[in-house]
């Protein structure tokens, strides 16, 4: 019936899925022959403090322009061991790394001008493999996650650089899991992982919460 | 295959052939796997470019050497060096542009003959694009020939992955091979000279204050 024929110049997750499944390939024999291998992310060792839906770009100084780099998901990953946190960032699909540095102290994100939804920072990149110095923006879906993600990153400068001075390690702990606590509240679509290993944390830990909210007042108001 | 000034690779490699008209997408198509970035601007390729594309797959790492043609070929054409020990394909044309689809039968038939038997994909580039000329369902040819047919976008990213993984798919014989997460290895130790950051601080100041290409799009596909 032409009443239920599917509408063809309309494109969403059902019909790319329609698609995929119909094979109208010829029969070709294989010429490899690959056995299944174990994977390993590289992570394992590190929870997710934040996780967000962004679009990453690499600034082209030749070419004085932004490029893009990639679309995925952004994480900033702590070390379970050694507190370090990294940014690594991977493209949807082919889950490629469009980014992997530490955030290290003095490291700061910046306002990208005339763009709320996106910000600025330096980097010595291993995306790659190889150590490349790569000025960086990412653009978010809202300013209310871009906002997240700035504090978080200049948050986790300055704890770490403050964890280097006094030691105490475990209260930057409980800052950093307090701060996914916040964003996962405040997030559409909260990463599961994150929420429910923040969550057992939440129980544990009630104090952080303020110095949490103080944070957040103080860094939201020059920006406003 | 590869070349012989390319490096080789202990890890499973494949020639793939990628043809078509002239502007159908193919380099744009092909960077936006290298780098990240969507090409706009418009360079035609000279002879072939060929680049090495990584993926990690639940079989493990494999690299589709990707010959990138060119599609101006006002000389009658791609000679056979191009195709020779092709072991898989993609055939671009552009849905905004009707003639480039009306020419697909021709590339198609350049590559069969020597090649025999390969995998290829036939990609609808351009999908993004209001204006088509091309609709799907006038889309026919893959179905006589018995290709896979893939609408694309190497704008916005729409099935940009799904080429690779047929590909990838039938070359290994397996159905069920799919993308995983590469490791993200940890990053060496850095020591931070204070003049090289303060030069890095500059540039990020000038780099803040320029436009990102694309900010219509909220997709992040």
């Amino acid at each position: 019936m032409a009443t239920n024929e599917p509408e063809h110049e309309h494109r969403d997750d059902e019909e790319a899925v329609a698609n995929e499944d119909e094979d109208t390939g010829a029969q070709v024999a294989p010429i490899v022959r690959l056995e299944e291998v174990a994977v390993t992310t590289g992570e394992e060792d590190e929870d997710a403090v934040l996780d967000l839906k962004s679009k990453l770009y690499r600034f082209d100084k030749d070419a004085n322009q932004w490029k893009e780099r990639g679309a995925g998901t952004v994480k900033l990953l702590k070390h379970k061991n050694t507190g370090k946190i990294r940014l690594v960032m991977r493209q949807s699909k082919t889950l490629k790394i469009c980014a992997n540095h530490f955030v290290k102290p003095g490291m700061s994100v910046q306002e990208h001008v005339g763009n709320e939804k996106s910000c600025v920072w330096h980097a010595s990149d291993y995306a790659d493999g190889e150590l490349k110095d790569e000025l960086f923006c990412i653009r978010f879906a809202s300013i209310e996650n871009c906002k997240a993600f700035m504090e978080k990153f200049n948050e986790v400068g300055e704890s770490e650089e403050k964890k280097e001075e006094s030691k105490d390690a475990s209260d930057t702990a409980g800052l950093l899991e307090k701060l996914t606590v916040e964003e996962t509240k405040t997030e559409e679509k909260p990463v599961e992982k994150v929420k429910t290993e923040v969550e057992a944390e939440e129980k544990k830990k009630g104090e952080p919460e303020k110095a949490d909210e103080e944070k957040k007042t103080e860094e939201a108001s020059p920006s406003a | 295959m590869a070349l012989p000034n390319q490096q080789t690779v202990e890890y499973p490699s494949f020639k793939l052939v990628i043809v078509g008209d002239g502007g159908t997408g193919k380099t744009t198509f092909v960077k936006r796997h290298l780098t990240g970035e969507f090409e706009k601007k418009y360079e035609p390729t000279i002879g072939v470019e060929v680049h090495p594309l990584d993926f990690f797959t639940n079989c493990g790492k494999i690299r589709f050497y990707c010959w990138d043609t060119a599609g101006q070929e006002k000389f009658g054409g791609l000679r056979d060096g191009y195709y020779i020990h092709g072991q898989c394909a993609v055939i671009m044309f552009d849905v905004t542009a009707r003639l480039t689809y009306k020419n697909v039968p021709t590339w198609h038939r350049d590559l069969c003959r020597v090649c025999e038997n390969i995998p290829i994909v036939l990609c609808g580039n351009k999908v993004d694009v209001k204006n088509r000329q091309v609709k799907a369902k006038q889309v026919t040819f893959h179905r006589k020939k018995n290709l896979q047919y893939y609408e694309i976008s190497a704008k916005s990213n729409y099935n940009f992955e799904k080429p690779f993984l047929y590909l990838a798919r039938k070359l290994a014989g397996d159905p069920n091979l799919h993308f995983v997460e590469s490791p993200a290895l940890a990053p060496p130790e850095v020591q931070i000279d204070m003049a090289v950051q303060q030069q890095h601080e500059a540039e990020l100041l000038v780099a803040a204050t320029q436009p990102l290409p694309d900010d219509d799009d909220d997709t992040f596909e």
